[in-house]
């Protein structure tokens, strides 16, 4: 083996040792600064069904994220991601129009999350839900 | 590799930065009998950086709030995924940085370093060190357990002992009359912004001093042995024909660290908890002093000079006056002579000094 072989051979020994290191201290610290989001599965949220009236919207935390639910005037519910599809910001219940509004660049969606007017590329993202004994479960 | 040759080409041509490289590592001569404890400041930075990342990653979940803080802790320490290991490396760090730095200065003291024309070196060393038993000191009050609570409580009461300031001086450093939530806001302050700030702006003077004088030559190895600076004009230890800094004595720097590095992982993974007594996992109760709470071990001298006089203002300006002696040792010690063997008197005092240190630690521990 000349001395050339053996540089080279050193250097990848060196390299991975490097590697190796730097995955033992990454590692660590990417799991450390990780979001707890991640890390937890996505749980149930129990709402009593009377805090909700007729052409209402209640906002909840979900999943480490925000949602709504809907009554409509007709009495149906709909539970809804409450992030904006445009640019993350929480759409607002407009309880006379009957629809959301995103205040951040004016996009509108219907009750159903449908994008009815502004930049909204998707419809608002909806959520399963059962109605039982009077609660609304959430997930 | 042309890409890469390609950006090196780039910058180069733009700062001339092949130039600085080859005189700061290459061309940067250092002494041929230059040994292992001049690693040290190698090891001591590498500490340093350790802590400050420890530090910033711990803020990141610590809440500097007196009903939080104990809690917090507990939450890095079993909640937050490797919070445990990131914890412990600050917790151990800091006392393994306070042993190196101990190291560092006694090598300093006895291979004479410290003499004419480095006694701003010395000077700027001697800060450091304060700065970093402060920065030790606050940090232990911010897990807000009983054993931060009442050592706080002691060492900040200390300063009673001053006349006609004390009682104010220690309302002051408390931000009450007692340590509370006033004290961990204070504390969290200097421990994470003031004193660390100072210490990075001490290590860059302490950088500079050192590029300015250049490296003394150990006195070991050699006939001569005596300071050849005369002080009468300004003058850079340079070393024709001595070993370049890189990669020659840069793989011995990288030699002390991974030596460094196994003594703080083995106390890590095998004895974590070898700098914490049991009152370190109790939350603060300020109704409720604990028995025999001790400091950390490099205090354990200073409290035991207090436990063994009576009168606390006499334990305190002993330690000012020995601190002070340290402080300006080289505009006391001016003789030329370097080696510690040709020092009878020197090695005598220091050698009797450090026994006495290690004898009050010890005491200190078992009283």
């Amino acid at each position: 083996m000349d001395n050339s072989d053996r540089r080279t051979f050193l250097g990848i020994c060196l390299a991975g040792l490097g590697a190796l290191v730097a995955a033992a201290v990454g590692w660590p610290v990417f799991r450390y600064l990780a979001p707890a989001s991640s890390r937890e599965a996505a749980g149930k949220v129990v709402i009593p069904e009377k805090e909700i009236a007729e052409g209402e919207a209640k906002f909840f935390e979900y999943a480490g994220s925000s949602a709504v639910l809907v009554r409509k005037k007709d009495g149906s519910l709909v539970a809804l991601s409450a992030v904006c599809t445009h640019l993350g910001c929480i759409v607002q219940w407009q309880k006379d129009k009957q629809d959301f509004l995103c205040p951040c660049h004016a996009g509108h969606y219907s009750a159903d999350g449908i994008v009815t007017a502004g930049p909204p590329p998707k419809p608002l993202p909806k959520i399963p839900f059962s109605v039982a004994g009077g609660n609304i479960t959430v997930g | 590799m042309t890409l890469l040759k390609k950006i090196a080409d780039w910058i180069d041509l733009r700062i001339g930065a092949r130039e600085i490289l080859k005189k700061e590592l290459t061309g940067y001569l250092l002494p041929r009998n230059i040994n292992a404890w001049y690693s040290l400041g190698s090891v001591l930075l590498f500490a340093f950086a350790l802590q400050v990342l420890s530090g910033i990653l711990l803020l990141i979940y610590y809440v500097p709030d007196a009903d939080k803080a104990f809690k917090s802790v507990s939450h890095i320490m079993n909640e937050v995924p490797f919070g445990w290991l990131i914890r412990m490396c600050h917790a151990v760090g800091s006392n393994m940085m306070v042993l190196a730095l101990l190291l560092h200065m006694l090598s300093v003291l006895f291979m004479g370093s410290y003499k004419r024309p480095r006694e701003l070196n010395w000077l700027t060393g001697f800060i450091l060190f304060t700065l970093v038993q402060g920065i030790s000191l606050t940090g232990y009050l911010l897990p807000w357990s009983q054993l931060s609570f009442w050592a706080t409580t002691v060492a900040t009461n200390s300063a009673n002992a001053i006349p006609v300031i004390g009682p104010y001086l220690v309302e002051f450093l408390r931000g009450g009359v007692l340590v509370g939530p006033p004290t961990l806001g204070r504390f969290f302050a200097l421990h994470v912004a003031v004193i660390p700030a100072g210490i990075a702006a001490l290590i860059g003077a302490h950088l500079f001093l050192l590029k300015r004088t250049g490296v003394s030559t150990p006195p070991f190895g050699q006939k001569q042995t005596s300071n050849p600076c005369q002080g009468d004009s300004y003058h850079y230890e340079d070393h024709p024909g001595g070993i370049p800094f890189f990669p020659d004595y840069a793989l011995e720097d990288l030699r002390a660290i991974a030596i460094y590095m196994a003594c703080f992982l083995a106390v890590l993974f095998f004895d974590p908890y070898l700098f914490f007594p049991k009152d370190a996992f109790i939350p603060a109760n300020p109704f409720v002093t604990p028995a025999h709470i001790k400091p950390e071990w490099y205090f354990l001298a200073n409290y035991q000079t207090l436990k063994i006089f009576p009168n606390e203002l006499i334990g305190l300006s002993l330690q000012g006056a020995a601190m002070t002696f340290l402080a300006l040792l080289p505009f006391i010690d001016r003789g030329p002579e370097r080696h510690p063997l040709k020092r009878p008197l020197f090695l005598a005092c220091s050698v009797g000094g450090l026994l006495l240190w290690i004898g009050l630690s010890i005491w200190g521990h078992f009283s």
